[in-house]
């Protein structure tokens, strides 16, 4: 009887802590794509291999480190933002390290993989804000 | 087109799935929890659950409702027995798949289907299925991930799609076209996260 009694009242995970999660998560894996193009792309490799392997790069780490946040983020809500994070930052990391210009010490690149990745999940969060207000009447 | 070996296909993936399904969706199951609160409510008399899964959506149905769930995997519906025995109201629990349905024409008054048209194999069969079951003016609801109309997202979803399908749903199925090209009208509309997580409401002509 107790188990009816509390059937719909499980304990339940406040959604800040998850906004909260979801930054952390932005963050972890905008360095992680920062640090990791800066691996792989010197000053001088050609712009669009450095793009593409940026790209690459993201996408990968992207895939593993959603594999852990998943469970514990939820699946859409890590995999959007992160392989928007891995994709785009990657690609933009890997520009900004072919040509040498902006971060010059790793120090700088992480703090720029940090920002980026804090920004595309605040945008998520925005534009999911808009679209949840969206109520379609359908066919009439 | 026969759908038998793609059900097994299914069938054998998500008896695979149920021994972590419940590990897996936990912030899931708290992220969309209130949605689900709100909008299952709307659940009126016989109605069949489609895609009972591991049972976790059970808690969200009204107190008062006379369930048939159903699932395609019996490893799934074994977790979701547990959790059917602490249901203050009915719930049968029966093998099935929804392209191929046993029950007769016009037996329920609703149907709720939630994240399970991503990994039919042929939806447009199984929404049909659902119609013909379906009493006239009868209820359709959905909560499904679909794919999202916002282009890079879009696409992003597509490429995706090859590498999830292979552990468990696609991510870029059409379901509103699907739910319309099967016969319904849809009602209603809303966004659960972004545009790709739907609830949707549909109406047997």
């Amino acid at each position: 009887m107790k188990d009816k009694e509390n059937f719909s009242s499980s304990k339940r995970f406040s959604p800040a802590g998850f906004v909260i999660g979801d930054y952390i998560g932005g963050i972890f894996t905008g360095v992680l794509v920062a640090w990791a193009v800066r691996l792989v792309v010197s000053p001088g490799v050609d712009m669009v291999l450095a793009m593409i392997l940026g790209m690459a790069v993201g996408m990968l780490l992207h895939l593993g480190i959603g594999f852990f946040l998943a469970p514990l983020l939820g699946m859409f809500q890590t995999m959007v933002p992160g392989s928007m994070i891995g994709m785009y930052g990657g690609m933009l990391f890997a520009m900004r390290d072919s040509m040498g210009a902006g971060s010059r010490s790793l120090h700088e690149a992480l703090f720029v993989g940090a920002l980026f990745g804090a920004l595309v999940v605040a945008g998520f969060h925005i534009y999911d804000r808009v679209l949840q207000g969206e109520k379609e009447n359908g066919d009439g | 087109m026969d759908s038998r070996p793609q059900a097994r296909q299914v069938r054998e993936k998500w008896d695979l799935a149920s021994r972590f399904f419940d590990w897996i969706t936990w912030a899931d199951d708290q992220r969309f929890a209130p949605f689900k609160y709100r909008l299952f409510q709307k659940v009126r008399g016989k109605t069949l659950l489609v895609g009972a899964g591991t049972g976790k959506d059970f808690r969200f149905l009204p107190r008062d409702g006379e369930i048939v769930a159903i699932d395609i995997s019996p490893k799934m519906l074994e977790r979701a027995a547990l959790k059917a025995q602490c249901f203050p109201g009915t719930i049968e629990l029966k093998e099935a798949d929804v392209c191929a349905l046993d029950f007769p024409d016009e037996s329920f008054d609703t149907v709720l289907s939630v994240c399970t048209f991503c990994s039919v194999p042929d939806p447009l069969q199984g929404m049909r299925e659902i119609y013909r079951v379906l009493r006239p003016d009868g209820k359709f609801y959905l909560f499904e991930h679909v794919r999202s109309r916002i282009g890079p997202l879009g696409i992003l979803l597509d490429l995706l799609t090859p590498l999830s399908r292979r552990f468990g749903p696609d991510l870029n199925r059409d379901t509103v076209s699907a739910v319309r090209n099967s016969g319904f009208r849809i009602s209603r509309e809303e966004n659960i996260y972004l545009d790709i997580v739907k609830w949707i409401e549909a109406v047997k002509r």
